[in-house]
């Protein structure tokens, strides 16, 4: 019981980082809260249903597809609606709350109602520890998952553009007098930002199936990680994921499943109140 | 008894010592003067007495009373009242607005006819009787200032910190500037503690002038005194 | 204290009375016009100007953008409702409760949030929303959960011009209320707190009581329009406190104008009345509804009376 409460939050904790990477780099860089974040995830799992089930190409190459059909749209809704709200963090939250619902309206209309899921990558369980059964599907999310957060750290931290992110984040006028067009890095940060959302969507739809209105949870998580570890810091990400994972299906297991999602933003309230650059945070957004 | 003293002013941010043991006397009725080189902690001394910090160490005393560490609002009740260095009228009120915020939360309260009149007459005051009406971010910069001294003014205080009100301004407005501080002490009774860096308007209008550099004291003494201390003109030219 | 001298009106508002008597009275005239189905709508769109205004007098006023409005809306219909359910209380008695609990919450969100500035307190406030919309599911013995709880009718025989008429008062009442407290002395510390905290607490104004008074006053008003509705609905749902609702009144405040009197009252009526007559298209309405507010906030924030400006740059955040 405890032991597959923890499994379960260490998985699931790893896809809440991937998608809070999302939610923290927009906000790092262009200081824009994104409230649609969660409907990039949607839209990726929907996408790569499409792709692999209506239209039964691979599983792979769907995944691929959605997530980079995602960055596109992300880079189009940046232009169109974003560019107005730049360090404006206020405006960009009421303009991506009215987003949400705009959203979330049109996958009702075009997907219907009804729960849609990609087919499995890999089937069956494997034991873990000799403890219990853990299914496959969730173990090879738990890995993609990882592997994804891992790329984008070898990114940040490595890659020239990885500087230039880092730069900009850090101070966005000096990279602008250093020649970095921030036009078009935001941008792409945001098609970035966006893209994680949909890693997270096509890795863990064949888990959980998406649902028109499955968007917002996926946001408001992304939000109480990336307090909870600190704005602006990746590995406030990575652990702060991986402890509401935790948390939440501990305090599932052994409170109340029904309570599941009270425990995160009880978090965010404490964390907001007493240390509120979260455990790895600086202290401005 | 001095009006308003300092005593042992500490104030720490982290590891950065930004005032270290101020000590200072101003009495009432007069104008003194504050100066230092960029980052000696002048403002910092302000935002002590003023309550929008709280020294780490040390007290102030105004009037015989300790304030040391109230809130910016008690402050404000209790008498003193401040411009802040760079100026900030509330951008989408009228000037009358924002002279009435300071008249509304006076320790007195008026009647609204009183609290009009007393709006009007702060605003003929600082010569933006006309201006009544425009929005404050519609506002010039030398109006902006004179409608930051009018508010701090309509506090009813006792004491008026100035941040740098000449800043920016011309010839001739300093000399308006000038003019209305003298004003503030001559007619309305106000002693008048001031930031400076234009020296010329400093020497000319205050009695009294305290140097700080790197948030100790340096000295206190007559501008003419202060003007001609071997160590201030170092820490000035050490900070060329 | 504050609020004695602070709430005296010059006359020179008496037109607002005049004509708030005068819309006022041609609609209790509609019963005579309307059929039981316009009426309400009417009644619908007079819930929203109560909730939209009261909004409007935190976000707009004392720039504290809160997504828990539809919360406490939900916390004097449940309040209210639970009440009659299960302790047989007189519903108008019942929406009394509702009203003073949900200002007593009120003060305590606005303590909580009084730290923090911008998007943090909004994210606070939404997080008390979450919270409390999850509590009210789980708790099925008390509320019904999603089921929804039935609650009795404020008066003996059912009647829509009843209603009609009560909700009218109710939001008279209510915009009386936000119209004096704007208009007032009161309402100058509010647009102070909101230009510049720091500068207004240099001038003497107490800003922690402002912002939370703004909280009380706000979330006691989103309370009573609950508590209402919700015994106009005879069923009142989780709906009612949710992120949904909220996008709803927001988007009424925001496309007829945040920061203005008369913005929350003609964005609720346009767009109540407007999404009503989309329904009857089928199902579009609410995403019509959004690509308004979404055109509206983004390429007229300084809107009909808008002044989203107002909001993010100028107030620091933490």
């Amino acid at each position: 019981m405890f032991s597959l409460a923890i499994m379960n939050g260490l998985a699931i904790g790893v896809i809440y980082a991937l998608a809070a990477l999302g939610v923290s780099l927009v906000v790092g860089i262009m200081n824009v809260i994104n409230f649609a974040h969660g409907e990039f995830y949607v839209l990726a799992g929907y996408f790569s249903f499409l792709f692999a089930d209506a239209l039964g190409w691979n599983p792979y190459l769907s995944m691929l597809v959605a997530v980079g059909l995602v960055f596109l749209f992300g880079i189009f809704i940046e232009y169109i609606f974003i560019r107005p709200t730049y360090g404006n963090d206020m405006y960009s939250l009421i303009l991506t709350f009215i987003l949400v619902i705009v959203l979330q309206n049109a996958y009702l209309l075009i997907f219907g109602p009804y729960p849609h899921k990609p087919p499995n990558w890999v089937t069956g369980a494997t034991s873990i520890f000799n403890l219990f059964y853990y299914g496959n599907q969730r173990l090879a999310a738990a890995v993609a998952g990882a592997m994804v957060i891992t790329a984008v750290f070898a990114l940040i931290k490595k890659t020239w553009f990885g500087r230039i992110i880092r730069a900009a984040s850090q101070d966005r006028e000096m990279a602008e007098l250093n020649g970095v067009n921030t036009a078009q890095l935001n941008m792409l940060s945001f098609g970035l930002g966006c893209a994680l959302a949909g890693t997270a969507g096509v890795i863990l739809t064949p888990v959980f199936p998406v649902t028109p209105s499955a968007g917002v949870p996926v946001a408001l998580t992304a939000f109480v990680v990336v307090v909870l570890g600190g704005m602006g810091s990746m590995w406030g990400c990575v652990v702060g994921g991986l402890l509401l994972g935790l948390v939440e299906n501990l305090g599932a297991a052994f409170i109340s499943t029904g309570y599941k999602h009270i425990f995160g933003f009880i978090i965010l309230i404490l964390v907001l109140l007493v240390r509120p650059a979260g455990l790895f945070g600086r202290k401005e957004i | 008894m001095a009006f308003l003293e300092g005593v042992g002013i500490t104030k720490r941010f982290g590891g950065i010592v930004a005032l270290n043991s101020v000590n200072f006397r101003i009495e009432r009725g007069q104008i003194v003067g504050l100066i230092g080189p960029n980052g000696a902690g002048k403002t910092t001394l302000f935002n002590a007495v003023a309550g929008a910090y709280k020294p780490t160490s040390g007290q102030v005393l105004f009037d015989g009373q300790d304030m040391t560490g109230l809130a910016s609002y008690e402050m404000c009740r209790h008498g003193i009242a401040r411009t802040f260095q760079v100026a900030r009228p509330f951008p989408d009120m009228t000037c009358r607005e924002n002279v009435l915020v300071a008249i509304i939360n006076r320790r007195q309260s008026n009647s609204p006819a009183e609290q009009n009149r007393l709006a009007e007459e702060t605003l003929e005051f600082v010569g933006l009787g006309d201006q009544r009406r425009t929005q404050a971010k519609n506002l010039n910069l030398i109006e902006k200032k004179k409608l930051e001294m009018a508010r701090a003014l309509a506090t009813d205080p006792k004491l008026v910190l100035l941040d740098e009100v000449l800043g920016g301004l011309n010839t001739q407005e300093i000399g308006q500037a000038i003019e209305l501080v003298r004003r503030l002490r001559d007619e309305r009774g106000q002693t008048v503690f001031w930031i400076e860096h234009v020296m010329g308007a400093v020497m000319n209008a205050a009695e009294k002038v305290i140097v700080l550099n790197e948030g100790t004291k340096l000295m206190e003494g007559t501008p003419s005194e202060v003007v001609t201390d071997e160590r201030v003109i170092q820490a000035y030219l050490g900070h060329a | 204290m504050i609020i004695d001298s602070g709430l005296r009106v010059s006359l020179r508002h008496r037109n607002f009375f005049i004509v708030l008597i005068l819309v006022g009275a041609t609609f209790c005239l509609l019963p005579y016009w309307l059929d039981d189905y316009r009426l309400h709508v009417v009644i619908v769109s007079l819930f929203y100007v109560m909730m939209a205004s009261s909004w409007n007098l935190l976000a707009g006023y004392t720039g504290q953008v809160s997504f828990a409005h539809a919360a406490f809306a939900g916390i004097g219909a449940y309040t209210s409702g639970i009440l009659a359910v299960k302790a047989g209380m007189n519903p108008w008695l019942g929406v009394m409760m509702g009203t003073i609990l949900a200002g007593f919450l009120g003060v305590c969100l606005g303590f909580l949030c009084i730290k923090m500035g911008g998007i943090y307190l909004s994210l606070t406030t939404l997080a008390f929303s979450e919270i409390l919309h999850i509590i009210i599911i789980n708790e099925y013995e008390v509320t019904r959960g999603t089921m929804g709880l039935q609650v009795p009718a404020l008066m003996v025989e059912y009647s829509k011009a009843a209603y009609l008429y009560i909700m009218l008062a109710a939001t008279v009442l209510t915009l009386i209320i936000i119209y004096t407290v704007i208009h007032s002395n009161l309402g100058l510390n509010f647009r102070a707190v909101q230009n510049d905290e720091s500068a207004a607490a240099s001038l003497g104004v107490h800003v922690v009581q402002i912002r939370v008074l703004a909280f009380t006053v706000s979330c006691a008003l989103a309370g009573f329009a609950g508590g209402l509705y919700g015994h106009y609905l005879l069923l009142i749902t989780p709906e009612i406190p949710s992120l949904d609702q909220q996008f709803l009144v927001l988007a009424m405040a925001v496309i007829g104008g945040m920061g203005s009197f008369l913005g929350p009252i003609i964005g609720s009526f346009v767009l109540e009345i407007l999404s009503e007559y989309i329904r009857a298209y089928g199902e579009y309405h609410v995403l019509v509804f959004g690509l308004v507010a979404l055109a509206m906030a983004r390429f007229s924030p300084n809107g009909l009376t808008g002044l989203m400006d107002r909001l993010g740059s100028r107030r620091s955040s933490i």
